[in-house]
């Protein structure tokens, strides 16, 4: 899962890189359809998604809601 | 004849094979529930036969109200009170309940740590995420280690918790902050997973804790100890050996059976050994085998909650809930039955002696007489699941021409677990609870409902599921279930996106038709009630529906409940801080103050309660109330009052 740099032009600028889609094309279809979590294909990766996906439990600094608290 | 079967279920291929049993001269369990009332005692908690004095019946008076000389005399001979005998009764059932989910959890610890020490060959780490993820929760190095070492030290952690001694099960640090704290303050955050267990069991002795609010107390604790620790382990580890579920489409009900093929019954609750039989019946050879016995191939369908296991992992379909067990095989067209733990009628292999179905028992801590004995071997699980696939194929030979297969399927998507609803709602970039918050702020989706739970033959089978999921899906609460609740609502085509149009409210149609989700969320088996949980903490931690479950608006239910284990997980519910409402019957009615400690002072204590109401509308209703209560102390129950101005009423406005 790598993310997808663009060039565009901006006014009064020259070209500058902004961050493409970040959704994958088409609808994942038969065998793949659903199967989301294959996606993330190293160690690396999966902690990351963890710290910014389940970021409720395992980020370092973000608690939402509790964020004002110690955690427990 | 038709006529009578008709108020047996709401499920027509259901009724047909009701009547075919009664034309087979098969007795059910309908048959039984009709012969046999419940004792009147026994079903409000009034019967004690904790020593050989009694049993010692303590029932209300009868039609007046009781004077309190009458009162003090309604005592066991040992001097227990109607209040202790109802709370011990009732704290017993919460025991049962825990300690089978929770040593399903620990059948599944000791397979993880033998999987990790490479003494289980067919098995793996299939979730490296979720593996992680447990690591992280437990305190266990990630660094550059394996995942089996990873797994080795998870393994151990997660069986040390179940003969923890002291300090509080580590899996509580899930839960909201303030609800730990609450846990800490009133003494039951949960010490170990069996001495919560074996401490009921000696307070419910002769003469030990005779104080009823003391002993409901420690049915909170091993409550706690159950949906936040065994079974919470359960989904845990079954989900990094198996996957965690996401989205996958399936099918429901009697009709899954296939007329050609030999049909293999995966029966009770532990995923363990059936996923091996999903890997050996896909094998060439035996499907060459089933084919040389003149069968077109081999059909594998799941009843209760191993079929939600293999169906959310593999797509395996739905054959029926618990009151469809012996329905199934009197099909006639089931080669064999085979069964783990929990929720299995001894009446199954009765009814498998009228026709050619092998009752296949395969745990050494659940046998029937008759049955045929395979032992489960995890050293070499696949051995094990081809002789069972074996002796279902060479059993089709044996099929008689009595065989009707109800016209009954349909089509569900399940899958909903945790992380799936967080992804699917935020991307794989921002995985987010936000949508869902801010749809409940916003008035879209009023509340979010758990509804799970059994069914029971004292009520219409699948009747009150339904009703009250309708219901509640109608006033545009968003319905999140499992067990046979779930399988209830596939059978009612209620587990697919296009329900929401036809079922949902219009402010929850929109959110489910924008995110492609159906209206009720399919999310696992009865230990899957863990995920409910995780799921409710998310939503306290993305902020903006308070800082505690019991903030939330939600509300949790069990329409047709039976089983120890759900009292057991509406008690973990209600310790959660989630208001529950149970049907078909309550067994505490034996005594007033029993039940207003558990339906009043529960609240004051951990902010949810429970309630007792076998109308499934007048129960939806009661839940929605009290979604509506906690939207309103949010300060969100403006909401959905709001007007939206068309440019008429703004000129109007203007000109006033
Ligand atoms: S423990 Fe007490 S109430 Fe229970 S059976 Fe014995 S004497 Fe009766």
């Amino acid at each position: 899962m790598e993310y997808k740099i663009e060039k565009k032009k901006a006014p009064g600028r020259d070209e500058v890189e902004v961050l493409g889609a970040t959704f994958e094309k088409g609808k994942p279809e038969g065998e793949d359809a659903g199967k989301w979590r294959q996606k993330l294909d190293s160690r690396e990766e999966r902690l990351k998604y963890l710290q910014s996906g389940e970021r409720y439990f395992y980020s370092q600094e973000w608690f939402g809601s509790e964020k004002r608290k110690n955690p427990a | 004849m038709a006529e009578e079967q008709e108020t047996k279920s709401i499920d027509q291929g259901t009724i047909e094979l009701i009547e075919k049993a009664a034309k087979d001269g098969v007795n059910t369990a309908f048959d039984r529930a009709e012969a046999m009332k419940p004792c009147p005692i026994g079903s409000v908690g009034s019967c004690c036969k904790h020593c050989g004095m009694g049993p010692c019946r303590v029932p209300l008076p009868k039609g007046k109200e009781e004077t309190p000389e009458e009162k003090q005399k309604r005592r066991g001979v040992c001097g227990a009170t109607a209040e202790t005998i109802a709370a011990r009764n009732f704290i017993r059932m919460i025991a049962g309940g825990a300690a089978a989910h929770s040593d399903h959890g620990r059948g599944v610890a000791e397979l993880f740590l033998e999987v990790a020490r490479g003494g289980a060959p067919g098995y793996g780490i299939k979730d490296e995420q979720k593996l992680l993820q447990v690591a992280l929760d437990l305190g266990v190095e990630i660094g550059e280690r394996t995942n089996n070492e990873i797994a080795t030290d998870i393994g151990q952690i997660v069986l040390g918790e179940y003969g923890k001694q002291e300090g509080e099960l580590i899996t509580l640090r899930k839960a909201p902050l303030k609800r730990q704290e609450l846990w800490r303050k009133l003494g039951v955050a949960p010490r170990g997973i069996d001495r919560e267990i074996v401490e009921i069991m000696h307070r419910t002795h002769i003469g030990v804790d005779q104080d009823y609010k003391s002993l409901l107390k420690q049915g909170v604790r091993a409550a706690l100890a159950d949906g936040w620790g065994g079974s919470l382990m359960a989904t845990e580890l079954q989900d990094i050996l198996f996957g965690t579920p996401a989205p996958i489409l399936g099918q429901a009900n009697l009709g899954v059976l296939e007329k050609d093929e030999v049909n293999i019954i995966i029966h009770g609750h532990e995923p363990l050994l059936s996923e091996m039989i999903v890997a050996a019946a896909q094998e060439p050879e035996m499907i060459e085998l089933a084919k040389s016995k003149g069968a077109k191939g081999i059909n594998l369908s799941g009843m209760c909650c191993t079929a939600n296991e293999i169906l959310m992992r593999h797509g395996v379909p739905i054959a029926g809930n618990f009151l469809q067990q012996e329905l199934a095989i009197v099909t006639g067209a089931v080669e064999a039955m085979v069964v783990d733990v929990q929720c299995i009628m001894q009446s199954v292999q009765t009814v498998a002696e009228c026709y050619h179905t092998k009752i296949i028992t395969t745990s050494p801590k659940a046998r029937i007489p008759g049955a045929t004995h395979i032992e489960f071997d995890e050293h070499d699980a696949l051995k094990s699941a081809r002789e069972i696939v074996k002796t279902a194929i060479e059993n089709f030979p044996n099929r008689k021409g009595n065989v009707h297969i109800p016209d009954n399927k349909t089509d569900q998507i399940a899958g909903f677990s945790h992380e799936t609803i967080n992804y699917l709602l935020g991307g794989m970039f921002r995985a987010s609870y936000r949508p869902l918050n801010d749809n409940i702020i916003n008035g879209r989706i009023r509340g979010v409902a758990g509804v799970v739970g059994c069914n029971n033959a004292r009520t219409k089978h699948n009747e009150a599921h339904i009703t009250m999921v309708k219901e509640l899906i109608k006033n545009d609460v968003l319905v999140i279930t499992t067990g046979c609740n779930a399988i209830a609502c596939a059978e009612a085509g209620l587990l697919v996106p296009e329900a929401a149009k036809k079922f949902a409210g219009k402010g929850l149609a929109e959110v489910c038709e924008t995110v492609g989700i159906p209206p009720v969320l399919h999310m696992g088996s009865c230990v899957d009630n863990s995920r409910i949980l995780i799921a409710a903490t998310a939503m306290v931690k993305d902020g903006g529906l308070g800082d505690d479950i019991s903030d939330l608006p939600v509300a949790g239910a069990a329409p047709e409940w039976m089983s120890e284990k759900a009292i057991s997980i509406g008690q973990y519910f209600v310790a959660s801080g989630v208001y529950t409402v149970f049907g078909v019957t309550w067994p505490t009615t034996g005594s007033k103050e029993v039940t207003d400690y558990l339906f009043k002072d529960m609240e004051e204590m951990l902010g949810g309660m429970w309630a007792f109401e076998p109308d499934p509308i007048r129960a939806a209703h009661l839940m929605i109330a009290h979604i509506d209560k906690k939207r309103k102390a949010l300060g969100i129950d403006k909401a959905r009052e709001r007007v939206l101005y068309d440019m008429d009423m703004r000129r109007e406005l203007d000109a006033v």
